[in-house]
């Protein structure tokens, strides 16, 4: 009986304790969790944080921010929306699923009165207004920001190798993926590397033929271009050219700003990365949030072809009772002037919306990249973007895909062997679609 | 007293109510929908047998199956082996070794950390490039290259196993003792008169009274591991990867269900791997009855 | 039912008489103590390996990223409070672990309580369909819990209670194994003739249970509690896939959670979240490890 006692003592002891702990932990933070919220907004990235603030202050009124990480959002979200239980008033949503939910119908109808959005689809870059269409072409979600892609590069590394640092010229040097090859080489004998992993070049492999993975007839499609990307891929690791840290690891945000220990063939190596494959918002919500040291020591060009990565769409839940208040702050997002000018200012984001970038693009220099204009860059490169490509299947084919380049990579599969299991994959999830047998 | 037994229907009401409620209701309704094309919203059409069929031909459960089995077999192996030498170690009456309480408590601490914890530790550690573990193991000179532990089918499952080992052989161990204990010192004490040696005693004594315990060991090792999910789960971030070889049953149907939004399918997945706990069950019973039987005809 | 005593001697005592020592068997004890040596030895390495891994968690937890990356070391680092921060900008651990505390003592409670109300209800009434319905819950027992995992959340979401702790504490009332073993305990310690002696004093039936058969089988609930409080837990899938809102996520829940979120992007802050979420039951286990242990022997034993 004694030993029952003190078991439960301790149990109730370490309640005590816990339960302590966490009222001074959260005491700080009530307006979060305590209190309740006016709006209630569902993320994967905690880029809307300052926004919010923002909101609040405006309007005096309290927004809860939920982030979910981006591998989990879907399936988290989904059974929230479903059930309407502890339901969000706005949620985003990011372009590798975004098809799926403007069609699942979770999201308002933004066509309809009282929003009336299609009156100022002129003020969008057209791509991204689309988008955030279903099938019966009504707008579901918007977006402030559009994502083409570039190539974010030290200047410093640049200037020793190559001899130059100017964007326009190093894009030049990397206009094919044959010369990204020699260019690599050139960073390799000076001891750099010039991509942190393999897959920085897979928005690349895209080529000139962009294609979505399943077109209209349900049929999964493998292009050339895809294909090759395998052997790009291999051809980086088996030359040394990436520093072996995969994308969001530890390593690969650490081997930005600092030198980094490679371990290959029983040695270890200590080098630099050169350059980092990322779209607009690479720029502030992960390079400037990672980067110390080589801030001001950074530029952005066009590699090999062009490409556009991610994207946020927000739109308002239309079982909300706060629709009013909710559509509030997605119209302060995507079509405030002064909000987004100053998002803009102070992040880099490149906006979709044309009356602001219209007139902020033109004087625009960042810091961070020595003063470049990322601004016209980047709304140039805006132009070649094939918003087709995008299908409800992105998120799990990318990873399947992923997947299998990495078996190959690593020598594990021969590369038939990879492609022939990566289409297993696809048939085994989304059995209705038409998978090559081959 | 007879009105009284009516109180025996109020004592095991709120029980059955709850079972009916959060058990058969949900074991039945999954029951049905491995009949449907259900996919999470809208509405269930049944589609006969089709998904017992996709699951007899479905190459990735049978994957699954084996991978399972290989990364239970493995560390069964290791955590019985490891715990009967501990517990032949501590039992020998002629050694008499001290120390058993804290040498439990440590072997056993690994089982009491959440799974989670330990997936997301041995994540860490076992990185391919910059893992502490490769860091020391280079360090040492034990090795010239660092290991990729998770990127490999093998030592995937392997580490997987190794895991399970850590984490369980301390359990093992206890269990094992407290089976030791319940032997009657006297069979010691005739082996001993006998000049029976070590290994003698072991094998002849403390090994086949130890069966039922082993018995219970294997079966509650075995339910648990067929539902193998939380360290695969979490080590490849579901997806099973390397090559498949860290796909188990229970993530398979995880996936199929709340991923792909199968959960028609992801029922029929349920239901094979309940047959397959039962069958397998079902063969170790066996086994060890018919040995059972075999040993008192010997007799 | 357990003998206590001889759990905690745990080895069979030999009865050897003080004797003195021939040489050739002084010669056997010294080779005895080398090999005890060796053997000792052996276990410490063991003892070691099991703990080494929470040693690297520790020590990482209060390293920097970089200095990580760069190698490892036993020297504890200076970071601690930077990786703290950085892991509580993102994640609240101790929520997890309020809601894992929260969790655990009320499932346990509630199996504790009604577990023993079925069994006691099982072991000392008679009445119609009695052993059929026992039958069946030992059938039922053999189900596992995945089985009914799609079923179970289909159902909370017709009932509106996805993302609430109800779907993973309520259940807890009806645990078959639990019911089995206070049946099989409560039938050889508890005496009906006490029941009648109660009865007799005019007490009622609920009166009888909380205060004659509740302290008996107390022992008995208290080992059982122990594997109820540590399955809830740990128990992942349910909750993974019964709780939406990361404030209502319990630590294994949070921990997979902790990995997909910007703290993975510093393996200090990991490590230090991983150790917070360890430590306390370190900690813990440092006072209950001989009652652990003897309940897990003890349910074995019964088995």
């Amino acid at each position: 009986m004694k030993k029952i006692v003190g078991l439960l003592m301790s149990l109730v002891l370490l309640l005590g304790v816990f339960a302590g702990c966490s009222n001074t932990e959260s005491s700080g933070e009530a307006k979060d969790g305590k209190k309740k919220a006016d709006l209630k907004v569902w993320s994967f990235t905690d880029e809307l944080k300052k926004p919010i603030t923002k909101f609040e202050e405006k309007n005096g009124v309290t927004v809860e921010l939920t982030i979910v990480p981006i591998a989990d959002y879907p399936t988290k979200l989904k059974p929230v929306l479903e059930s309407g239980v502890g339901a969000p008033d706005v949620f985003t949503g990011e372009i590798a699923f975004l098809k799926q939910w403007v069609n699942a119908g979770y999201w308002e109808n933004l066509s309809e009165k009282p929003y009336n959005v299609d009156e100022i689809a002129d003020n969008y870059v057209p791509y991204v207004f689309d988008l955030g269409k279903d099938q019966n072409g009504d707008v579901r979600a918007l977006s402030w920001q559009t994502t083409p892609g570039g190539l974010f590069y030290k200047r410093s590394i640049a200037k020793e190798v190559l001899g130059t640092d100017d964007p326009t010229e190093i894009g030049e040097m990397l206009s094919s993926m044959d010369k990204v090859f020699e260019v690599s080489e050139k960073m390799k004998e000076k001891g750099y590397r010039m991509f942190p992993d393999e897959g920085s070049i897979r928005w690349f492999a895209q080529g000139d033929n962009p294609q979505p993975w399943v077109n209209e007839k349900d049929e999964l499609k493998l292009t050339d271009e895809k294909i090759e990307f395998l052997d790009y891929a291999k051809e980086l690791r088996e030359n040394s050219y990436t520093a072996l840290a995969p994308e969001w690891s530890p390593s690969w945000f650490e081997a930005m700003d600092k030198p980094i220990k490679v371990k290959e063939d029983g040695k270890e190596t200590e080098t630099e990365v050169f350059s980092y494959v990322l779209p607009t918002w690479g720029l502030h919500s992960v390079l400037k949030t990672n980067v110390k040291e080589s801030n001001g020591d950074w530029a952005v060009t066009s590699g090999p072809s062009p490409y556009f990565w991610g994207g946020t769409w927000l739109g308002v839940y239309n079982k909300s009772e706060n629709k009013e208040l909710a559509y509030d702050f997605v119209k302060m997002m995507t079509q405030d002037d002064e909000f987004l000018t100053d998002w803009a200012t102070e992040t880099g984001d490149v906006l979709s919306y044309l009356p602001v970038t219209n007139k902020i693009k033109d004087d625009f220099s960042d810091e961070f990249l020595g003063g470049q204009n990322n601004y016209k860059f980047f709304l140039e490169q805006a132009k070649n973007i094939e918003p087709g490509i995008v299908t409800k299947y992105d998120q799990q084919l990318d990873t399947f895909y992923g997947n299998a380049v990495s078996e190959y990579v690593d020598g594990k599969k021969t590369k038939e062997a990879a492609i022939k299991e990566f289409y297993r994959k696809a048939q085994n999830a989304y059995p209705e679609l038409k998978v090559p047998k081959n | 007293m007879k009105n009284l037994n009516r109180y025996g229907y109020f004592f095991i009401a709120p029980f059955w109510i709850i079972f009916l409620v959060f058990n058969i209701y949900p074991v039945a309704l999954t029951f049905y929908y491995s009949f449907t094309n259900y996919s999470g919203s809208g509405v269930a059409e049944v589609v006969g047998l089709a998904n017992y069929q996709r699951l007899l031909t479905d190459t990735f459960f049978v994957e699954a199956f084996f991978n399972t089995w290989k990364i239970w077999g493995i560390n069964f192996a290791l955590q019985i082996g490891i715990a009967l030498i501990l517990a032949a170690i501590f039992s020998d009456m002629r050694v008499k070794m001290k120390g058993l309480a804290f040498f439990r408590s440590i072997f056993y601490l690994p089982n009491l950390i959440t799974v989670s914890s330990v997936a997301l530790l041995f994540g860490i550690l076992l990185d391919w490039q910059h893992g502490s573990l490769n860091i020391v193991l280079m360090n040492l000179g034990l090795i010239s290259q660092p290991i990729n532990w998770l990127n490999e089918p093998a030592t995937a499952q392997l580490s997987v196993s190794l895991i399970l080992t850590w984490m369980w052989f301390g359990h093992s161990f206890i269990v094992v003792m407290a089976g030791v204990s319940g032997i009657s010192k006297d069979y010691y004490e005739a082996a001993l008169i006998d000049g029976a040696t070590r290994m003698q005693t072991f094998f002849h004594i403390t090994l086949p009274l130890l069966k039922p315990i082993l018995l219970y060991i294997m079966i509650t090792s075995l339910i648990g591991g067929l539902q193998l999910f939380d360290l695969p789960m979490l080590l490849t971030d579901g997806i099973g990867s390397p090559d498949g070889s860290l796909n188990t049953m229970v993530l398979y149907l995880y996936n199929q269900a709340f991923k792909y939004n199968n959960y028609g399918y992801a029922a029929a997945v349920a239901y094979g791997l309940f047959i397959i706990t039962i069958i397998f069950s079902a063969i170790v019973f066996k086994s060890m009855y018919r040995n059972e039987r075999k040993q008192a005809r010997q007799v | 039912m357990i003998d206590r005593t001889e759990l905690e001697k745990g080895v069979p005592q030999n009865h050897e008489s003080e004797k003195v020592l021939l040489p050739h068997e002084m010669k056997i004890k010294k080779r005895r103590s080398m090999v005890k040596g060796i053997i000792y030895a052996l276990l410490i390495l063991m003892a070691i390996v099991c703990f080494i891994p929470f040693l690297m968690m520790l020590v990482n937890a209060t390293r920097s990223n970089d200095a990580i990356l760069t190698g490892f070391t036993l020297i504890p680092g200076s970071s601690l409070l930077e990786n703290y921060r950085t892991m509580m900008e993102y994640v609240n651990i101790w929520n997890g672990f309020k809601n894992s505390l929260i969790i655990s003592v009320l499932v346990t409670v509630l199996t504790g309580y009604f577990s023993a109300l079925t069994a006691y209800g099982f072991a000392f009434y008679e009445f119609k369909g009695k052993n059929g319905l026992f039958v069946f819950m030992l059938v039922m027992m053999m189900v596992p819990g995945q089985l009914g995992l799609i079923g179970f959340y289909e159902l909370s979401k017709t009932l509106g209670i996805l993302d609430t702790f109800i779907p993973l504490i309520v259940p807890a009332i009806a645990s078959p194994f639990v019911v089995f073993f206070l049946r099989q305990y409560i039938k050889t310690t508890l005496h009906p003739s006490l029941i009648e002696a109660a009865r007799i004093d005019g007490a009622s039936e609920l009166r009888i249970f909380h205060t004659v058969a509740i302290p008996i089988m107390m022992p008995a609930v208290a080992t059982m509690s122990i594997f109820t409080f540590i399955g809830s837990w740990n128990n992942y899938i349910m909750p993974l896939v019964i709780l939406f809102s990361p404030e209502k996520y319990t630590l294994p829940v949070l921990m997979g959670f902790l990995k997909g979120s910007q703290v993975a992007q510093n393996l200090g802050s990991m490590y230090l979240g991983i150790a917070i979420s360890v430590v306390p039951i370190m900690i813990a286990f440092l006072f209950l490890s001989k009652y652990i242990i003897n309940s897990i022997s003890a349910g074995a034993v019964k088995e």
